[in-house]
């Protein structure tokens, strides 16, 4: 009996690092910031209001003057879904396409960053999730401004 | 303190008045512009960080002023100045400080102007932290206090070389700031006892500076200074501070501090708080 449970502990142990391997290489999802977005509504919500936060920003208006809305919608979301790394597959232009030739300044990234931070915050998004969002979308600016 | 709160009133009278004729000039990310520190440049309180004050773009130019208060056992500083930044590349700034010795009233007058040219990279985005080279023109109004305790000149030149960096996903899923400067400096306590001595004549110190935000509108951090012992009468300590900051709106700068600035001409021990408004226009 004693030998017994020792070999049952040896098999749960590997069993736990084989669960913690399978986690490591990324094999099994690990898509908690989707989640903590409160996943595909919660980024629906995010959407949503990033688009009227957009809309109502004379910095930044401009640029989307030729945008089909309901394309961003859905581009947007499934975009943002991809890099907080939900089950979505972005599947339009990439990034330096969609804006080269636009003439995206600093200034108006930023001044989407705020419209997109203001679109959490009435999502209820707390600030160290939107940090984390943030953090991520941040790494693309070099492909969005001056192009 | 009269003259103080006068000052401060001055600051939202010209804030208003200003940005009220001209179009916003904030293009960048609250927080990332710093406040005004004790010598005029953008930064923390006690040190200039890498970033260049107000909220200017590479497309846009920005102003902002400050008043400060530091007070401490024996002593107290006003400070007011104003700088002025171009194309998120140059700042300039000017201050006009004020030292008060409490036990006999005397007043020590200080101009500072500088400059600070951002060199490379960006505070918050890309991989490499943004480095600035700083120069600071000081220039004592009343060396007569500086003469007397031995220091060789009236008016001298900073420079540092100042390295920032932000992580907007910080530790605790926070954004936080570390900032480095390394100061060539002869002056005694700010160059407010003047420049250089007969201890030693000029050093390089180290000046560091860490920052947190709590949310989007609340910053703590702290600082600490290195300084020159040019004085063999006078020993000059480093100093540090403690602040916690309140950013309402991109206008708008309260930060206030304990500070521990060790001994000062010869008072041993100097701490106190600091209080510090800037209003960028």
């Amino acid at each position: 009996m004693k030998r017994l449970s020792v070999r049952n502990l040896a098999a749960g142990l590997s069993l736990s690092a084989a669960i913690a391997l399978v986690n490591c290489t990324g094999v099994m999802e690990d898509n908690d910031l989707y989640l903590a977005l409160g996943g595909h509504e919660g980024i629906e919500r995010i959407t949503e209001n990033f688009i009227m936060e957009i809309a109502g920003d004379d910095r930044v208006i401009d640029h989307f003057a030729d945008s089909n809305v309901q394309r961003f919608r859905e581009k947007f979301a499934e975009h943002l879904c991809m890099v907080v790394d939900g089950p979505c597959q972005y599947t339009s232009d990439t990034m330096i396409d969609i804006h080269t030739g636009m003439g995206v300044t600093e200034g108006d990234f930023n001044a989407v960053v705020e419209d997109l931070m203001a679109a959490m915050d009435k999502a209820k998004v707390p600030v160290g999730t939107q940090n984390r969002v943030l953090a991520r979308l941040g790494n693309l600016r070099g492909e969005v401004i001056y192009l | 303190m009269i003259i103080f709160k006068f000052r401060f009133f001055s600051i939202l009278i010209a804030v208003a008045a200003l940005s009220s004729a001209a179009e916003a000039q904030d293009g960048r990310i609250k927080g990332t512009g710093g406040v005004s520190s004790m010598s005029g440049a953008g930064g923390g309180g006690l040190i200039p960080w890498a970033t260049l004050s107000t909220l200017a773009t590479a497309e846009q130019y920005g102003m902002a002023v400050f008043a400060t208060r530091t007070n401490v056992d024996d002593f107290s500083l006003d400070v007011t100045g104003l700088s002025m930044t171009f194309h998120n590349r140059l700042e300039l700034s000017l201050a006009r400080q004020s030292f008060t010795i409490k036990a006999n009233d005397a007043k020590i007058h200080q101009d500072i102007a500088g400059l600070k040219l951002r060199l490379t990279g960006d505070l918050i985005f890309g991989d490499m932290p943004q480095l600035s080279l700083g120069v600071e023109r000081h220039l004592l109004r009343d060396p007569a206090t500086a003469f007397a305790v031995g220091a060789n000149q009236d008016n001298g030149t900073d420079v540092y070389l100042s390295m920032a960096k932000a992580w907007i996903n910080g530790p605790f899923n926070r954004t936080a700031m570390l900032n480095i400067n390394l100061r060539h400096s002869k002056a005694n306590q700010y160059g407010i006892l003047g420049y250089g001595g007969d201890d030693t004549d000029s050093s390089t110190a180290l000046e560091l500076a860490g920052a947190i935000f709590i949310n989007r509108s609340w910053v703590v951090g702290a600082e600490y200074r290195e300084k020159p012992d040019n004085l063999s009468t006078l020993k000059e300590d480093t100093a540090t501070d403690f602040f916690i900051a309140w950013l309402p709106s991109k206008r708008w700068a309260l930060t206030a501090a304990y500070v521990s600035l060790g001994d000062i001409a010869g008072a041993s021990n100097q701490t106190g708080y600091y209080l510090s408004l800037q209003g960028t226009l």
